[in-house]
């Protein structure tokens, strides 16, 4: 066929027919065809030059905790937790660390265990998983992720950064949501009182040893009164 | 007097068009110079291995031994300052001898990547240029920086920093292009997919993600095609569509799709996937088939052609297009290039085979130059 390829005579129709007679139907597959490079547009490998004039400006510009705003594109750069002011580089690590560390509904639906709710790292993969320590082990061997990711949520974060917004109002009532959510726990904090923006402490009982301290007792004791 | 009112209403819309002709083609002309100025405060500063002798001759001249100085001092402090990571940076594109030497420090890359995982973004990005520098050096340089630093590279492919996410992409290409045991490694990772989201945001997204994502998967394509993941293949071929043959980067499109085999391997694609890569095709057909992105629209354009007849397309509507189709066929036969004409005539076979058509009909209108 090639031979025939470069004369301006136009094939007729019996001659084409006999061509594609020779020919079968299929697909053309790169491995036949890879060594043909010529038409691939080349590629150099290339660096990239900073100017330090840039740096030092932005250096003498910017404060070092200052690290919300590029000065160049004013785009914010981080997403950060709002409740833990930990800054993630993606949308995705914040929906994790958000929904993992601060959701209870999550934390609920993990204790109850019928279902995998830990979700791998790369938002592309839909894998989920029972256990932190499952999802690092699969994230180490399918995605060959180093062993100590930065990003990893199942890390205990640093101390500086667990500091939750302290509520300041006076008008909350103190740990009420601790009590509801622990009341099988024996580490159940003391409900000290009920303030309403006065000074003086209004309280069932402000006693350590009796009362509301032993949620389990008050429990017991409410039963026994049914 | 009746023409009066009409010919100033006429006057009146043949100005109100001309000046929304003229607010379109300033606006356009903005996007373009916006596009312009942003291309030169991040491409014009790009450098090959060495090149950069030539073209500053005053910069310093960093040797091995500067290199192994400022290496161990960062590993001393296990902390880089930004002026740590120019003098490196500088001292990479200077020559592969001091890409090694740094290389040959044990753990002294460990502190870039601490700095370029840091939560201080300008360190970040003086980090990301680091790597970027680093990553010229050879396979197991770039080995190196894969397992220690491939999971942040494509982590950061979805950061909002562009200076960030632009430098993570040169590093992938020069690692891409060195290494296919790192293009395998960064394949696990799903980098494809990441990279088919880039190489597909809309022509409104300015930011020019677009070209350094077509180049990774064009990398990918050549070097590292049978790496790819079946979940990576399987989220290209659902997002075929998302990609119009008028974007940029668009010449890599069918050459990606022929690489990867979406065509023949992905049995999901459906008639409007095959109804899109058709349009697409017809629209490469009116390129300049003597330019490189021409060719390369042209040659690959009709192989996914060709490999779609040959699946036997069941749904696909051509009769609507026969006319336009045979045109194309007609003005890539006149073209008379061997390896071209070879594959258009499987092209037909195909077609023929796939009973599309009414092939009597078809081989009267062909064109075929003997």
């Amino acid at each position: 066929m090639n031979s025939e390829i470069f004369s301006a005579v136009v094939l007729a129709k019996d001659q084409l027919q006999k061509i594609l007679d020779d020919l079968s139907v299929g697909f053309i597959t790169p491995t036949e065809e890879s060594k043909d490079t010529s038409i691939l547009p080349p590629f150099k490998k290339l660096g990239v030059l900073i100017d330090l004039e840039d740096i030092e400006d932005e250096e003498t510009k910017i404060p070092i905790w200052k690290n919300v705003v590029n000065t160049k594109t004013t785009q914010s750069q981080y997403y950060s937790c709002i409740q833990c002011r930990r800054q993630l580089p993606t949308a995705h690590l914040l929906d994790l660390h958000i929904t993992e560390q601060h959701d209870l509904y999550f934390a609920a639906s993990v204790e109850r265990g019928d279902k995998p709710h830990y979700t791998c790292y790369i938002e592309e993969c839909p894998l989920k998983f029972f256990q932190p320590a499952d999802r690092k082990d699969h994230c180490i061997k399918v995605h060959k992720f180093p062993a100590n990711y930065r990003f990893d949520q199942g890390k205990t974060p640093n101390k500086a950064k667990i500091r939750t917004k302290k509520a300041t109002n006076v008008m909350d009532v103190h740990n009420d949501r601790d009590v509801t959510m622990d009341l099988s726990d024996e580490r159940v904090p003391n409900i000290k009182a009920f303030s309403f923006g006065h000074p003086t402490q209004r309280t069932f009982n402000s006693r350590k040893d009796k009362a509301l301290i032993d949620m389990r007792a008050m429990k017991e004791a409410l039963d026994d009164m049914e | 007097m009746e023409g009066t009112p009409l010919s100033s209403n006429t006057v009146a819309a043949s100005v109100q068009i001309s000046d929304t002709a003229l607010r379109l083609r300033i606006r356009e002309y903005a996007r373009q110079q916006r596009k312009e100025l942003r291309t030169n405060t991040t491409d014009a500063l790009r450098f090959g291995l060495g090149q950069i002798k030539d073209k500053i001759s005053e910069l310093e001249n960093l040797s091995i031994r500067d290199v192994h100085g400022m290496a161990s001092r960062i590993k001393r402090r296990k902390h880089a300052t930004s002026e740590d990571m120019y003098r490196l940076s500088h001292a990479f594109l200077q020559g592969n001898e001091n890409i090694n030497a740094f290389a040959g420090v044990q753990g002294a890359t460990q502190v870039i990547i601490k700095e370029f995982t840091g939560t201080q973004m300008q360190r970040q990005i003086e980090a990301a240029e680091c790597l970027c520098n680093y990553s010229l050096g050879d396979a197991h340089v770039c080995e190196k920086i894969t397992t220690m630093a491939g999971s942040y590279l494509v982590t950061f492919l979805d950061n909002q920093e562009p200076r960030l996410k632009r430098s993570c992409l040169w590093t992938l290409a020069n690692i891409l292009a060195t290494c296919s045991k790192s293009a395998s490694m960064l394949l696990q990772m799903q980098l494809a997919s990441k990279l088919w989201k880039l190489y597909t945001l809309p022509a409104s997204d300015t930011h020019g993600y677009q070209e350094d994502a077509g180049i990774c998967l064009h990398l990918i394509a050549t070097r590292a095609a049978a790496s790819i993941r079946e979940e990576d293949r399987r989220y290209i071929a659902e997002n075929l569509h998302k990609k119009q043959s008028g974007e940029t980067a668009a010449e890599y499109y069918m050459y990606i799709v022929f690489q990867l085999e979406l065509v023949n391997r992905e049995r999901d694609l459906c008639a409007a996937h095959f109804q899109h890569l058709l349009d697409f095709f017809m629209e490469n057909v009116n390129f300049d088939p003597s330019t490189v992105a021409g060719k390369l629209r042209i040659v690959y354009g009709v192989r996914v052609i060709a490999n779609i007849f040959a699946t036997g397309p069941a749904n696909c509507q051509l009769e609507l297009q026969a006319d336009q189709l045979v045109h194309a066929l007609n003005k890539l036969f006149a073209l008379r290039e061997p390896g071209l004409t070879q594959d258009l005539m499987q092209l037909l076979k195909n077609l023929i085979g796939a009973q599309l058509l009414d092939n009597e009909l078809l081989m009267e209108h062909i064109r075929v130059y003997a």
